[in-house]
């Protein structure tokens, strides 16, 4: 099926904003979409997975692995033996066929915001996807692992991966999604949707890492409705992508929740990378965390917003927010915009953003110490990043996040 | 006198923080000191607005034609603008044609010639303000141009400045005087396709003040503009432009108040400043309109267009407001830094209550090496009202070791009000540095205890508390200025706290 972008697709609805998005849209002010619009793209092609050695190497077994390749489920590459009790892994086709009504459910729990553009697209194309389904009680230490690869193809592909995380009362779980592509030259579209519903006492650690081909275009939303007591600790990783843009939005909907948003974004080259976080406090006796970090080189581009709402109920509630940015090229560009709407008195909310360069005392004194300038670029770079990725408890995740950042690490400063 | 007069001479004298008569508490109750309306004879000319009241308003100041042109220019424009809808409130809708753009006292003839033949009863009002026109009451060190409704009543000290050179007059007599000054500066930082209401005011401006300070002077006397709106059914539209030549300097302040009415009056005012090479600029504002009743009925539509240009190298202009006043106030006063070494300040405080609105904030724009900006930002929202700050820092490709410090801090009093951030920071060079940092809270409980039982009554600890808060702005604010402004904030919060 051949798809023009806004031909064909369904942006506007459900939306307040109909229509492909624009520069003049609040929302969209930084991010100029435009360049997507210029290919033509198809949402079925062959599910030919030409890198498959690397693959293999990057979907470890100790891991539960699902594996999507070109936007179809891969049984393949996939193993889902390891599944732990209590846990229901399934693909959505296969949700679907055991209970028709499953996603309706699902839905129908959570009071999402208005649909946005690409919401809608995401629901009219998703095919396929994975919906998880913890038991109440249940505690699952294996990590959920969903690969979500592009290969070349000849022509370029949209896809629309969904996911689908349901948490039972006092349960536990881990989940990795990645989006990745070894070929740096593939044109693709990825509009990917995930949604998280966690129940009271819930613990949910999500990560999702982006690492699309150099020429590829992001555009992910991801939506979290939180339960009492329950914790969000979710990890936001970009790593390479023409236009990546992640909107994460937590709406805390019960006393005692915890969200904890971190995120790290790197980009180079003309690479336009986009954060979208949104957190609201609905309920009294919350806290949130969000921590931010950026690098920039060459002449790429960050754009980050974070918006925290405390409605008038919320009191008690305790906020932060730091948006941090390294510049290191001379044409980078940096717009960032933490912002905050408070309805409520007896609150604590503080947000901070820094804009800045690498430190020059500190590389006087690393060369004093016969370091050279290029390695303490790196050092210092790299203590900057290790920051933020040091709130990922889980080392096995730590390690793939780092083998994924390396093509970062190597661009020249 | 009437007690309400009583009342105000009270707050005009001194006297020390906190200490308040018990008379002074039941008196106060956060009523409107200002509210009252003076009895003048005024020449109106009728509602509406088309091309005759600008060519109207224009033929009452006998300006020349490069003037009505101009004002023709910027009418035209407006008709094609659209009204602004995006800030965080929401206005009532306007008609432009239901209000009279030029209300003047009347005068005999050709205008008062000196301070003594400006009508009594204008002097009285001025005075009842704590404005004093004539000199010898003259507040010290203070220079005076004051504006009632439409046309600037009378300033003070001319002489004085004059002798080092100063110019400062109204903006009529200056079209009139120094056509090619202000020719060559009207409009250069603010032009009139700027926004909405810029365009506004420059199609029907009707008075507002100019200062111009020479090479290398240093303004003895601190400059003063008092805006006064009188006249029911009217908006004020003024413009007041600035310029300081090379290595000069200059203080500035601006007052405002209103009558109470029911209501809602449009205050659509325009300030322009030029700092050239090595000149400072401080210009403050005690900005105290009346804010409508404590249902939100009434008030000034505060919506104002400032704007500054450090065009010279090493140049310095800074912004000190206190928005205590205005329905709505919707300000960003700016700094455009295009000399190297420029700086930019902003320390605002913004107190809001009953159901007041209010969305300001600055814009930094750093064009030149080396150029850095400073905002502090308080915000205090109390009763139902909603305060918002919105800032922009940009920094362009060209401006090489721009800086930029912000911080913005809100407390919240009382569980109705809501506070909000909206910070735009735009980076288009590596070089740059900023921070941003931003808070909300609410009074410390255990502060207001400490002091509780240090023998501090509630209300005593509160504005003990809000004035340490806002002390940074204080500070920056001159001594005459900051006194007034630390007693119109506890007037205002009077009661408000239980």
């Amino acid at each position: 099926m051949i798809t023009k972008i806004n031909d064909n697709l369904n942006f506007s609805e459900g939306c307040e904003q109909s229509g492909f998005p624009s520069i003049k849209q609040e929302d969209w002010k930084y991010t100029n979409l435009s360049a997507i619009r210029k290919y033509t793209y198809v949402t079925d092609v062959p599910q030919v997975m030409h890198e498959e050695e690397v693959l293999r190497e990057y979907c470890e077994s100790q891991d539960i692995n699902l594996v999507f390749v070109n936007g179809v489920f891969s049984s393949k590459f996939s193993n889902l033996e390891k599944m732990p009790e209590g846990v229901k892994l399934l693909t959505i086709k296969d949700a679907l066929a055991q209970d028709s009504s499953c996603l309706q459910k699902f839905e129908e729990k959570c009071a999402w915001p208005k649909a946005t553009p690409f919401t809608s697209v995401n629901k009219d194309l998703a095919e396929d996807g994975v919906f998880i389904e913890v038991n109440d009680n249940a505690i699952s230490k294996t990590l959920i692992h969903i690969v979500h690869v592009t290969s070349l193809t000849e022509e370029n592909l949209l896809t629309a991966p969904r996911t689908c995380v349901l948490l039972g009362k006092s349960s536990e779980a881990n989940v990795l999604e990645t989006h990745v592509c070894f070929n740096d030259k593939n044109i693709y579209f990825s509009c990917a949707q995930t949604d998280i519903y966690l129940q009271e006492n819930a613990r949910l650690q999500y990560i999702k890492a982006v690492k699309e081909s150099l020429q590829a275009f992001h555009v992910g939303q991801t939506r979290v409705f939180q339960e009492g007591n329950s914790c969000f600790d979710g990890f936001s990783l970009s790593a390479g992508g023409k236009i990546v843009r992640n909107d994460l939005d937590a709406i805390v909907n019960g006393e005692g929740a915890e969200t904890i948003i971190n995120g790290l974004y790197t980009a180079w080259e003309d690479q336009h990378v986009d954060n979208h976080t949104s957190v609201e406090h609905k309920v009294a006796n919350c806290g949130s965390h969000q921590l931010y970090k950026g690098v920039l080189n060459d002449s790429a581009r960050a754009v980050f917003n974070g918006k925290i709402f405390v409605r008038p109920p919320a009191q008690k509630t305790n906020s932060y927010q730091l948006n941090k940015n390294l510049l290191l090229g001379d044409g980078c560009r940096v717009d960032t915009k933490p912002q905050l709407e408070i309805f409520a008195d007896d609150v604590k909310c503080t947000h901070g953003a820094t804009i800045g360069q690498l430190n020059k005392d500190e590389m006087f004194y690393m060369q004093t110490r016969g370091v050279s300038q290029r390695d303490a670029v790196k050092m210092l770079y790299r203590a900057f990043v290790e920051d933020v990725l040091d709130m990922i408890k889980n080392d096995h995740v730590h390690q793939k996040l780092n083998s994924l950042l390396q093509p970062a690490f190597c661009t020249k400063s | 006198m009437t007690k309400k007069d009583k009342d105000m001479s009270k707050t005009v004298e001194e006297k020390l923080l906190n200490e308040k008569t018990i008379e002074e508490n039941t008196l106060s109750s956060r009523e409107y000191k200002y509210g009252f309306v003076s009895d003048v004879e005024t020449d109106r000319i009728a509602k509406g607005l088309n091309e005759d009241t600008v060519r109207l308003i224009s033929e009452k100041k006998q300006e020349p034609e490069w003037m009505l042109n101009w004002r023709l220019k910027a009418f035209r424009h407006w008709q094609t603008l659209k009204e602004p809808h995006w800030p965080n409130f929401e206005y009532g809708p306007i008609d432009y044609q239901a209000i009279s753009y030029y209300n003047a006292p009347k005068v005999k003839k050709d205008g008062p010639k000196s301070m003594d033949e400006v009508d009594p009863e204008l002097v009285k009002t001025f005075d009842k303000l704590g404005i004093p026109l004539t000199e010898q009451k003259r507040l010290s060190g203070v220079a005076v141009d004051a504006v009632f409704d439409s046309v600037s009543v009378g300033t003070t000290h001319k002489d004085e400045l004059a002798k080092v050179g100063i110019i400062f007059c109204s903006i009529s007599e200056a079209i009139k005087n120094h056509p090619d000054l202000v020719k060559k500066y009207l409009g250069s930082v603010v032009p009139y396709g700027d926004n909405y209401f810029a365009a506004l005011n420059a199609a029907v401006f009707s008075d507002g003040s100019f200062c111009y300070i020479p090479k290398g002077v240093r303004s003895p006397l601190e400059l003063s503009t008092y805006f006064r709106i009188n006249a029911a059914e009217s908006g004020q539209f003024e413009r007041t432009l600035i310029v300081a030549e090379d290595d000069s300097y200059v203080s500035y302040l601006e007052g405002c108040t209103a009558p109470m009415r029911d209501e809602n009056q449009l205050h659509a005012a325009v300030v322009e400043i030029v700092a050239l090479d090595r000149a400072e600029v401080k210009y403050s504002t005690v900005q105290n309109w009346y804010a409508g009743d404590k249902d939100g009925k009434g008030g000034i539509y505060n919506f104002v267009t400032k704007r500054g240009k450090c065009a010279g190298v090493s140049s310095k202009i800074s912004w000190t407001q206190v928005e205590a006043g205005a329905a709505i106030t919707w300000k960003y006063p700016s700094v455009i830094l295009k000399g190297d070494n420029s700086i930019g300040e902003f320390y605002s405080v913004a107190l809001t209550n009953h159901r007041m609105e209010a969305d300001t904030g600055t814009k930094m724009i750093h064009i030149g090496k080396n150029t850095s900006s400073t905002i502090i930002s308080k915000g205090i929202s109390t009763d139902y009202s909603n305060n918002s700050y919105r800032g922009m820092v940009k920094i362009l490709p060209s401006a090489d070791g721009a800086r930029n410090y912000s911080q913005c801090d809100s407390m919240l009093v009382g569980n109705n009000c809501s506070a909000n951030t909206f910070p735009y920071i735009e980076v288009n060079n590596r070089t740059a540095t900023l921070e941003h940092e931003a808070s909300t809270s609410k009074i410390n409980a255990e502060q207001i205890f400490y002091l509780m039982s240090r023998g501090l009554d509630m209300e005593g600890a509160i504005s003990l508390i809000i004035n340490g808060f806002c002390k940074e702005v204080f500070k920056e604010l001159p001594m005459e200025f900051a006194v007034e402004a630390v007693r119109l904030l506890e007037m205002k919060l009077e009661g408000s706290v239980g």
